[in-house]
């Protein structure tokens, strides 16, 4: 409960400090309290994949199906994370670059991230059985585990071949206020400690519905 | 009592021999799949017309054509087996390696057979130009080989699931799209004479980690 | 028409805590049990009790959601997955392939397996069921009964120690049942005998019987 309230004093009192704190990126103006939003999401994007595979791959060492639940809930939440990150960054890109979408290295590779979960979560749906839905979703985030560096490898080159006159640079991060930087970093612990929250309400909510289902079927 | 490694290459040479007969036998697959190459070949040529010196363009339809025709019939090895309920005749006689090995066989065997076809047909009705044989053969021999191992481990997924076919495509276009990235930017570099080889390192990479991580799931893949 | 005799094997199946969850409130009660060759032991109980589930538990087709289930072959534990090469298995839901003919169906058993003298083996297992006649047919174009048939003669083909049969009389006419209890008299004496079945003609046949109880459907009788 206290946590509950720290996390969410914590989460409002960085974005009063992001709006009215914290100044302005010279050149990118309002746009910039975008930074707040967008690469935390895309972050958690990131956390809750790595998240979901490794206890993808404990559920095949130890067929313990907490780890399948915590694996599931974190898809789900990565997918939503995903969402918010590609949909805030398209807007971001159309202010700034004049365009919702052109392939930019980093615009396809959370596109291919949101593919995966896509796939990953429509094949779980597809499995009647709580097992073998495990144990086959697992072995599906194995595989995912494995390709999703070649595509990250692949994917500036290929997309620089073809478009040799987008030059993206990072966006002013390098010399970033430290007012922003303070605001930024607060966002990012906010949003983590988001995510762990809702993920284990998940998992306690799959855990009950199971046992509850186990009782009535005795 | 039939032990160690010859029991293997003898379980993986029966199985993709038994593959071969009983699709030689019915030749759904085969023919599903090459009246798809063709369905899609038309569509692309007849809706892009010729490309001549669009060598770009052409890579990338090349390895559209080629991966929507293998879509078509990659996942069948193993929804065939369940459909037909004999997949516990076959967990029967032989390791899940074996199995998994087989009709990784069976598929590239199955591929390059539709290329045979589709390629030639693709260069006469788009025009193309000749290809730098050596480097355009290689890329196709390793994107089959990485396209053929990664759509045999998704295919043994989904034949266990209840959409079946439906779900193939939509699961395995994720894991596959660094293969067509590299396959098509690696066809299009041997039509402008540029180097392919680290499009060949990719595929290759890819083959490997897909191999490599197959043999740690043979095992949890039926069970039960 | 009876095999040629070959020394015992020693095979024992033992179950501890053995239970197996399809869903909640499916599948197979918790087991406990300890069974040692050579013999027939007959698996009874009623629809849904789990027969069909233990058997492919045994066979290393199936892994037990809890407890645990070993087998050994001259004192040697045999892992699930390599059970198939000391078991013999035939149950209903056992299909073969369509487009192949009854032998070359046995044929690629034997060659997958990596079996020698595949032909005498195939002769022997065909003329066990009676299926010499039959051999060149397609599987598609054989009756349920004979279906059947081919089912005990790929469960008896590699002379497995344990073999494994589930509700082996099904579609089986007469002189099938007769093949069936031929079967288990052959190998009663160099193996260990698993038989799922309530066929009182079929119960007669075994040493020991182990009864299975299913949750929710009340006691059986």
């Amino acid at each position: 409960m206290i946590l509950r309230v720290v996390l969410l004093l914590w989460i409002a009192g960085s974005l009063v400090a992001g709006f009215l704190w914290a100044p302005l990126v010279p050149g990118l103006g309002p746009t910039t309290r975008v930074l707040y939003f967008h690469i935390p999401s895309a972050w958690i994007t990131v956390v809750a994949l790595a998240w979901s595979m490794v206890h993808s791959i404990l559920y095949l060492k130890r067929k313990r199906l907490e780890h399948d639940d915590h694996a599931a809930s974190a898809a789900e939440l990565g997918l939503l994370f995903c969402i918010v990150a590609t949909v805030s960054g398209s807007m971001w890109a159309k202010a700034v670059w004049h365009s919702y979408w052109n392939w930019d290295p980093r615009e396809t590779s959370i596109f291919f991230l949101l593919l995966i979960y896509g796939a990953y979560l429509a094949l779980r749906s597809s499995i009647e059985n709580d097992e073998r839905r495990a144990r086959l979703s697992a072995v599906y985030s194995a595989i995912a585990f494995v390709t999703v560096p070649f595509l990250l490898f692949i994917v500036p080159r290929l997309y620089f071949s073809l478009h040799p006159d987008t030059i993206i640079n990072t966006r002013g991060k390098v010399d970033m206020d430290p007012r922003i930087r303070t605001a930024f970093f607060a966002m990012l612990i906010g949003f983590t400690g988001l995510f762990f929250w809702i993920l284990n309400l998940k998992v306690r909510l799959l855990r009950l519905e199971r046992s509850r289902a186990e009782q009535a079927a005795v | 009592m039939p032990t160690g490694e010859s029991n293997f290459g003898a379980a993986v040479w029966a199985i993709l021999r038994k593959e071969c007969r009983t699709e030689w036998r019915t030749r759904y697959g085969l023919n599903a799949s090459l009246l798809f190459a063709l369905t899609t070949l038309t569509t692309v040529s007849f809706a892009a017309g010729r490309l001549g010196d669009r060598v770009d363009l052409m890579s990338a339809f090349l390895w559209i054509v080629l991966l929507f025709a293998s879509m078509a019939s990659l996942a069948h090895a193993f929804v065939r087996e369940v459909d037909g309920h004999t997949l516990t005749f076959l967990r029967m006689v032989a390791s899940p390696a074996a199995i998994a090995v087989g009709k990784l066989l069976f598929n590239l065997v199955f591929l390059l057979v539709l290329e045979a076809v589709t390629v030639p047909l693709f260069f006469i009705l788009m025009d193309a130009p000749p290809p730098q044989w050596g480097r355009f053969l290689a890329l196709l021999g390793l994107g089959s080989l990485a396209l053929a191992s990664t759509s045999t481990l998704v295919g043994a997924i989904i034949a266990q699931t209840r959409s079946r076919g439906a779900l193939f495509a939509a699961v395995s276009l994720p894991l596959l799209l660094p293969v067509m990235a590299a396959a098509v930017s690696g066809t299009r570099n041997q039509w402008q004479n540029l180097s392919v080889r680290s499009e060949l390192g990719l595929l290759l990479g890819f083959t490997a980690a897909v191999l490599g991580v197959s043999v740690l799931l043979y095992d949890h893949l039926w069970n039960d | 028409m009876s095999v040629p005799a070959i020394p015992a094997i020693d095979v024992s199946v033992t179950a501890t805590g053995l239970g197996h969850r399809f869903a909640p409130g499916r599948g197979l009660e918790s087991l406990d049990f300890a069974l040692a060759g050579p013999g027939v032991v007959a698996v009874t109980g009623m629809n849904g009790s789990g027969k069909s589930t233990l058997l492919r538990i045994v066979a290393g087709l199936l892994r037990p959601t809890r407890g645990s289930c070993e087998v050994r072959a001259e004192g040697r534990a045999i892992d699930p997955p390599q059970r198939r090469t000391i078991a013999g298995f035939a149950a209903p839901e056992l299909a073969f392939y369509d487009e192949m003919s009854v032998e070359e169906n046995l044929l690629f058993a034997a060659a997958a397996r990596g079996a020698g003298a595949a032909q005498e083996a195939i002769a022997t297992a065909l003329a066990a069921t009676g299926l010499e006649a039959r051999a060149k047919d397609r599987i598609a174009a054989l009756s349920s009964g004979l279906r059947q048939r081919v089912r005990l003669a790929f469960a008896i083909l590699h002379r497995p120690a344990l073999l494994l049969l589930d509700e082996p009389g099904s579609h089986l006419d007469g002189p099938g049942r007769e093949i069936v209890e031929r079967i288990v008299d052959d190998f009663r004496h160099q193996g260990l005998v698993l038989l799922a079945t309530n066929d009182e003609r079929e119960l007669r046949l075994a040493d020991r019987r182990i009864e299975l109880r299913s949750r929710g459907l009340g006691d059986p009788a």
